[in-house]
């Protein structure tokens, strides 16, 4: 199984609420039937497959489809080491592109292991 | 920075990638494309990368509407990879042929909402990407009004969204608090106020913890008399809360609030709702709270309200701005400490800066601790 990091982020945020705002729609129309495609929308066990498959593919999307370097300058505040996830927060903090730089007050990092990618065994 | 291709295609693989799932389980085609519509908006609405097709959309909308049995056609053949090639334009087709019967809209604004019960309310309003992050942040305390016909006319709506935010709508950004008087309204003792709400703009210079002003009038007649007492209160405060404790206050503060517009609080730290009352014993025990607050509370705990104010002192939460938590997600390739010199090997990540996005294959960084 890929990791399920990138949910929390801006493409992963947005299809989990989308997929909330779908099956909350089910249980709303339960009772009401309209057209019986949309008084069944999706259930949660759907929804969680959806976002697995969105692991693969934004596991896969990264790895394969961007090729471009950052670099980061800053001062770490924070530093936490567990279940092999590192956690920083850093701040003032300058992200630099070649095309462009960065700035923050505060960051924080979130990193999985990134030795053998997915290294959880695959199902 | 990140390519609006690069999210487009990871939509696409997913969509893609789901459909069968969706139809094992027996679920609609319709609802997958409704997923996916709705997660393009989403990311549209949210990330400050060049949106999608927005601009292209509306242009497209109009023409969709004629087109739409060819984009059928166009939907299907979207099964093949062909179709990826051809990039925008039956990608578009297709968003647009779910977003027609949802908004029907002509002309949509900046933004595109698919839900229906959004739509009607964020048809005309200026609300922009800035400002919907505003009312998002409003705090848990504003109830949901659903529509408030202010004094002149204007229809405030206040909606609650899926996800629990609260959107306060306004079709006109001009805020004025009216004093007028309705002479519709016929005399013969004091009538029950008409308590009018004018909710403020909200435009995105509006700090989270203020989101709303609002504004309450009253009109008292008595006899041929027309009183317009107009009370303000600059706090977030419940809307019906403000309606009751005004009402009972309107006979009490009639004669009191002739002079000038008084600060209405009636709960919170004001929470003596008959504070303007010309009693002494209430204004004694005012000062005292007052006072007591300033010393910090020697005697314990007497009145609860001034205490633990200052208590808190975490400096995490001074930082601590929930606008945009900038964050980087992503793996690390080799973690490296020397005293306190930190080197960071990253890869694969993914990061929201400044409420945009980037993305990177690779990232290096030092740290001192």
């Amino acid at each position: 199984m890929a990791y399920q990091l990138y949910r929390n982020t801006t493409l992963g945020n947005s299809l989990q609420e989308s997929l909330d705002e779908l099956i909350q729609r089910s249980s709303l129309r339960g009772c009401v039937t309209f057209t019986f495609s949309q008084s069944q929308q999706i259930t949660p066990q759907l929804a969680l497959q959806v976002l697995l498959q969105f692991d693969k593919a934004i596991n896969s999307a990264l790895a394969q489809r961007v090729r471009n370097r950052v670099n980061f300058r800053g001062s770490l505040n924070t530093y936490r080491f567990c279940d092999n996830v590192w956690t920083f927060v850093l701040n003032d903090v300058e992200f630099r592109e070649v095309t462009e730089l960065i700035k923050v007050d505060k960051v924080k990092i979130v990193a999985c292991d990134g030795k053998n990618t997915g290294s959880n065994t695959t199902e | 920075m990140v390519e609006p291709k690069l999210y487009r295609s990871v939509i696409e693989d997913v969509i893609n990638d789901v459909r069968d799932i969706f139809l094992d389980d027996g679920v609609d085609e319709q609802v997958l494309m409704e997923l996916k519509t709705l997660w393009e908006n989403k990311l549209m609405q949210s990330r400050a990368v060049d949106g999608f097709h927005s601009e292209e959309q509306q242009l497209l909308l109009q023409v969709q509407q004629q087109h739409q049995p060819q984009q059928q056609q166009h939907h299907h053949h979207h099964h093949h990879q062909q179709a990826q090639p051809q990039q925008t334009v039956p990608q578009q087709a297709q968003t647009q042929q779910v977003l027609i019967p949802a908004s029907q809209q002509a002309a949509a604004p900046q933004v595109i909402v698919p839900d229906s019960k959004l739509i009607q309310h964020m048809n005309a309003s200026n609300m922009s990407a800035a400002a919907t992050a505003a009312t998002l942040a409003l705090p848990a305390g504003v109830t949901p009004v659903q529509q408030i016909l202010t004094n002149s006319g204007q229809l405030l709506q206040v909606v609650r969204a899926a996800n629990g935010a609260q959107y306060i709508f306004q079709p006109q950004q001009s805020v004025v608090l009216q004093q007028q008087v309705i002479p519709q309204m016929q005399p013969g003792g004091v009538q029950a106020p008409v308590i009018q709400q004018v909710l403020a703009p909200l435009p995105g210079g509006i700090s989270p913890q203020t989101g709303v002003i609002i504004q309450p009038q009253q009109i008292l007649f008595t006899g041929n008399k027309t009183q317009v007492i107009p009370t303000t209160v600059a706090a977030p405060t419940p809307a019906q809360a403000q309606i009751t404790a005004t009402g009972q206050q309107q006979p009490q503060a009639q004669p009191a609030q002739q002079q000038a517009p008084l600060v209405l609080q009636v709960d919170g730290t004001g929470d003596t709702s008959s504070e303007e009352d010309e009693d002494e014993e209430e204004d004694y025990d005012d000062d005292e709270e007052e006072d007591k607050e300033k010393d910090g509370a020697e005697d314990g705990q007497v009145e609860e309200e001034p205490l633990n104010s200052e208590d808190d002192v975490s400096d995490e939460e001074g930082q601590e701005l929930f606008d945009t938590e900038n964050v980087v997600v992503c793996q690390y390739d080799k973690i490296h400490r020397s005293k306190n010199k930190w080197k960071f090997h990253l890869k694969d990540g993914i990061m929201n800066l400044n409420g945009r996005d980037y993305i990177f294959s690779k990232a290096i960084g030092d740290a001192e601790w």
